[in-house]
């Protein structure tokens, strides 16, 4: 009983830390209407550049979230900007592709900068805490309330803010934004910031959790991507719920098969959810 | 001057066959003015085009006296055209107070008291301020979309098919609507299906045929031509 309680709890803090950068993935397809899986690039991105200002300046870890989120945007802008925005025209499908491209160029970009090894930040250890059998870090409660704050933040935003309603309008109808006065490309470049900024908090709190390297990113993409289908792609509230629910999968899968098929559940969540909903579990429409 | 001179309008959708072959058109200050005709006459991109959703190839789009051709969407619609296109006209994962908040994006300041005025004039707005606008029924949809185009302070209303898939009796509302915002002096230049309707209340209308106008009169009289009525309006 424990074990599952203890996989359950692994699995939620798992969520946790997924759903960042899925939020940033299905935003920046509901606006761009193309997948990024430069997503994966943007979370190592601000894994090293929060590790960066940790050990160079010993920033804790929300200075050092508030850098990976200005980074990593910044490194999303830039890639659209140098690149992608010129092939939007071709369709989403060579945009995606790019996007892998992009994703490759980016991860050797930082295993040039920072070599090959696995980086930790410098932080203070602590014992892990003890309720009846099951186990649970400090550290990981923390990384459960930053993410649980990141996330409020986003829906503030896309809520009360003007431009956060306007990025939902575009994405809701692009036309009519158009005819209402608000510019595509200036809410492109916002979400852009924002999905990128989001993929490299992420990228933080997986590396406070465990550690950073230059493929840190491309693990968890395939989970990232797993979470934004199963929630329906385009949906905010959508990729949270996806992601609490691969999280758990994944270490429930744990219990029945070696971990090194761990991964495969993320290719069946998606197999399945494509079979028989393809528009996701809060999905608007299939697309 | 007119508010709206439209000359020798082409336009089409990719490579295909043009859809307006030389389309002219003016509305001046203060009228309704109706396009009636068959299917694929070119009615509705004859609006796109003039609201800027569709690039024309050749012609001119003057607005007001100045050249707009050119210009994007969001561009016509700061200088003061509105467009309610006939379909996908509200945002409907926003709420009703949502949608017309957004309509007002190029006026924060005023969007507020412009909101309070259009829920006096259109109640049923105000009742639904909260629900999502994907729930409303087709009068209700149809209302809020003519209100969002109303929060830019447009000094030219496009309606496309206003009353599209409405029942009679919430056609007739909304034909009403359209004549009192006219009251208030705003020109408006609409496509209808509902062709003796539409020229019933319009000042003047236009036949489109085959990409361009082909004919041209005062709404009522044009309504009576015996021509007019048997080709287009089943008697």
């Amino acid at each position: 009983m424990s074990v599952l309680l203890q996989a359950i709890l692994n699995g939620v803090m798992t969520g946790t830390l997924i759903a960042v950068p899925a939020i940033g993935f299905t935003a920046i397809f509901a606006v761009l209407r193309y997948p990024s899986f430069a997503i994966a690039a943007y979370v190592t991105v601000g894994g090293f550049a929060g590790w960066f200002a940790n050990s160079l300046w010993g920033a804790g870890v929300l200075p050092a979230l508030a850098i990976a989120f200005l980074v990593a945007g910044a490194a999303g802008v830039a890639t659209e900007e140098g690149a992608l925005r010129r092939l939007r025209p071709a369709g989403a499908l060579t945009v995606a592709i790019a996007t892998i491209a992009a994703n490759l160029i980016l991860e050797n970009v930082t295993r040039f900068l920072f070599g090959n090894d696995l980086r930790g930040y410098d932080l203070p250890l602590r014992p892990d805490l003890r309720f009846a059998d099951l186990r649970i870090g400090p550290q990981q409660i923390e990384n459960v309330l930053l993410a649980i704050l990141v996330m409020a933040a986003v829906f503030a935003f896309l809520r009360f803010t003007r431009y956060g309603k306007a990025m939902r309008a575009v994405a809701d109808n692009i036309d009519l934004a158009r005819l209402k006065g608000i510019d595509p490309q200036r809410v492109a470049v916002t979400t852009l910031f924002l999905g990128a900024g989001l993929a490299g908090v992420g990228g933080v709190l997986l590396a406070v959790d465990t550690s950073i390297d230059p493929l840190a990113g491309a693990r968890i993409l395939l989970t990232v991507f797993a979470a934004a289908v199963l929630g329906g792609l385009g949906s905010i509230p959508g990729a949270v719920v996806g992601a609490f629910a691969v999280g758990i999968a994944e270490e429930l899968s744990l219990l029945a098969v070696p971990a090194t098929y761990r991964s495969a559940i993320g290719f069946a969540a998606i197999l399945l959810m494509l079979t028989f909903r393809p528009r996701g579990i809060l999905g608007e429409r299939a697309s | 001057m007119s508010v709206l001179a439209v000359e020798a309008l082409v336009a089409g959708y990719g490579a295909a066959e043009e859809i307006l072959k030389g389309a002219s058109l003016h509305v001046e200050p203060g009228e309704i003015v109706s396009i009636i005709g068959p299917n694929g006459a070119g009615k509705s991109t004859f609006l796109k085009a003039v609201a800027g959703l569709l690039q024309p190839r050749a012609g001119t789009i003057r607005f007001a006296g100045t050249d707009v051709t050119r210009r994007d969407p969001q561009g016509r619609a700061r200088a003061g055209i509105s467009f309610v296109p006939q379909e996908r006209n509200v945002f409907g994962s926003l709420t009703v107070a949502e949608n017309l908040e957004i309509s007002g994006y190029l006026d924060p300041a005023g969007a507020q008291g412009r909101a309070a005025r259009l829920y006096e004039r259109y109640p049923v707005l105000a009742e639904k301020r909260h629900a999502l606008a994907r729930t409303l029924s087709g009068g209700q949809r149809q209302i809020l979309a003519m209100a969002m185009g109303l929060m830019t302070e447009p000094k030219l209303m496009l309606l496309d098919e206003p009353t599209a898939g409405l029942s009679p009796k919430a056609a007739d509302d909304l034909f009403d609507a359209v004549v009192n915002l006219n009251r208030g002096g705003l020109p408006i230049l609409m496509v209808e299906q509902h062709a003796v309707e539409a020229l019933a209340v319009s000042t003047r209308g236009y036949v489109f045929v085959a990409g361009r106008e082909s004919a041209e009169g005062a709404g009522p009289a044009l309504a009576s031509d015996p021509e007019i009525r048997r080709l287009f309006l089943g008697g």
